[in-house]
């Protein structure tokens, strides 16, 4: 069980990837198994906006903001645990 | 290089062609396919040469990257998304695959139809001008998508706002005019939803849009709306669409005033069986929404798009066409590579396949379709 807290100084990709499962749907079918850092947010069924809620769930958790224009540049995991872990250091 | 998923499931018994809409639109969408493949180009190409001058100084403004026009307006992203929905499209027929069905949301139903034999290039070429023509004139609006259920939304409607589009369980579109959708979406955000503006300027698929729509009927009137010659579904009815609802003008016309129940529409079509889902258009907006699909994420359905999530304008355009051909190659759906060996590499297939790797399944589609089972069509 990850322990997410305002003074972690790292997203992880399980972290991601926990976030990313707690913001679909019961009804939802994600497959978030294996390898996704290089995945296509889109391959795993993450459009902007389902991206934009993940985002948001980090913000309240992590205290990090991702303008609109980061995200859409965004197109994998690794790019995604790449800006908010610069966004941490920076912080 | 784009990773690929392979898919472990045995191969889907159709393939269905999915056509993405307003919102969809990027700046140089499609602009490394129009560079790097030059059957695409010449599909694009007659898109907009009935267009004439108007489509030469489009497709310049397209491929300019740099574009003059706002690329989400009406007069830029709608024939744009509807050239290039149709021309993929086009592309994937003259491959040689059969599909099991199409299905468009909003404009791309328009292509859909267009490939379905509905309307002729030109008839719908030259009902895209038109629409175009009395939307633009129209008053101006948007679209905000929100992550929640339709029902959630009902606190939130007001004035001319409603639910534009129901594109998932979860994944509705607001849509009305600019004051009062600005006013919903501040109380939605302040109640904890997740928002994203939809790339529109138009109230499409709200009320708002009823007169400009209606304005094209009397030009439908007089086209001869055929039958689909293909499985059309349609993201209004929802569902399978049948000759007389093909064949009604107000149908087409009413379209840009109507809800898109793509959502209850991709229900319906995974519900008649296991498809390979292939997205001809900008993005991967649709193909994120099918991967949540049960039928596609646990069931035996897959869903890919022939360009990338991100318009680049490069190579990254064909590295991704040549992903879906490979699955479509593997799936017994294409007998021949319809695309040139990438430079600097090595075939991971025999540059012959014997008819007889074709799964017996596949007759299963082909038999409803009419005109010659093989050999593609050749402009």
């Amino acid at each position: 069980m990850s322990d997410a807290r305002a003074t972690v100084t790292e997203l992880t990709v399980e972290d991601l990837t926990r976030i990313m499962r707690e913001s679909a749907g019961e009804d939802e079918s994600i497959d978030l198994d294996g390898d996704i850092l290089d995945s296509a947010f889109t391959d795993l069924g993450y459009d902007s906006l389902a991206l934009l809620e993940t985002t948001g769930r980090i913000a309240r958790d992590y205290g990090v903001e991702l303008s609109d224009d980061i995200l859409d540049g965004i197109e994998t995991p690794r790019e995604f645990l790449t800006a908010v872990n610069q966004s941490l250091a920076a912080a | 290089m784009h990773p690929t998923t392979p898919s472990p499931a045995p191969a889907p018994r159709g393939v269905a062609l999915l056509f993405p809409g307003q919102g969809a639109q990027q700046p140089l969408m499609a602009v490394g396919l129009y560079h790097g493949h030059p059957p695409f180009r010449r599909l694009v190409d007659e898109v907009f040469e009935v267009w004439g001058a108007e489509g030469a100084a489009l497709r310049a403004d397209w491929l300019s990257g740099s574009p003059a026009a706002n690329p989400d307006g009406v007069s830029r992203a709608q024939p744009l998304l509807f050239a290039v929905d149709w021309a993929l499209g086009r592309m994937v027929l003259d491959w040689g695959v059969r599909p099991a069905a199409l299905l468009g949301h909003s404009v791309g139903e328009v292509a859909a139809a267009t490939l379905a034999g509905v309307f002729t290039l030109e008839e719908a070429a030259g009902l895209m001008a038109d629409r175009v023509a009395h939307i633009e004139s129209a008053p101006a609006g948007g679209m905000l998508a929100v992550q929640a259920t339709a029902a959630e939304m009902t606190p939130y409607l007001h004035d001319d706002v409603v639910v534009g589009a129901v594109n998932a369980p979860r994944q509705v579109v607001l849509a009305g005019s600019e004051a009062p959708l600005a006013v919903s979406e501040a109380r939605l955000r302040a109640a904890g939803f997740t928002c994203r503006r939809t790339r529109a300027l138009s109230p499409f698929h709200s009320p708002a849009l009823a007169p400009a729509a209606l304005a094209a009927l009397p030009a439908l009137s007089r086209l001869p709306l055929r039958a689909p010659g293909l499985p059309l579904h349609s993201a209004y009815t929802p569902g399978p669409l049948t000759p007389a609802q093909a064949a009604d003008p107000r149908f087409w016309a009413g379209q840009p005033a109507a809800p898109v129940l793509f959502g209850p529409a991709l229900d319906a079509l995974l519900g008649t069986g296991e498809l390979l889902l292939l997205e001809a258009g900008p993005g991967q907006g649709l193909t994120a929404l099918a991967k949540r699909h049960p039928a596609v994420g646990a069931g035996g359905s897959a869903a890919q798009g022939l360009l990338p999530a991100r318009a680049r304008g490069d190579a990254t355009d064909l590295r991704t066409l040549r992903t879906a051909v490979e699955r479509l190659l593997a799936g017994g759906w294409l007998a021949h590579d319809p695309l040139p060996a990438p430079a600097g590499t090595v075939r991971t297939r025999p540059s012959t396949q014997p008819e007889a790797h074709q799964p017996a399944s596949r007759q299963d589609c082909e038999r409803d379709r009419p005109g010659p089972v093989t050999g593609p069509r050749r402009l």
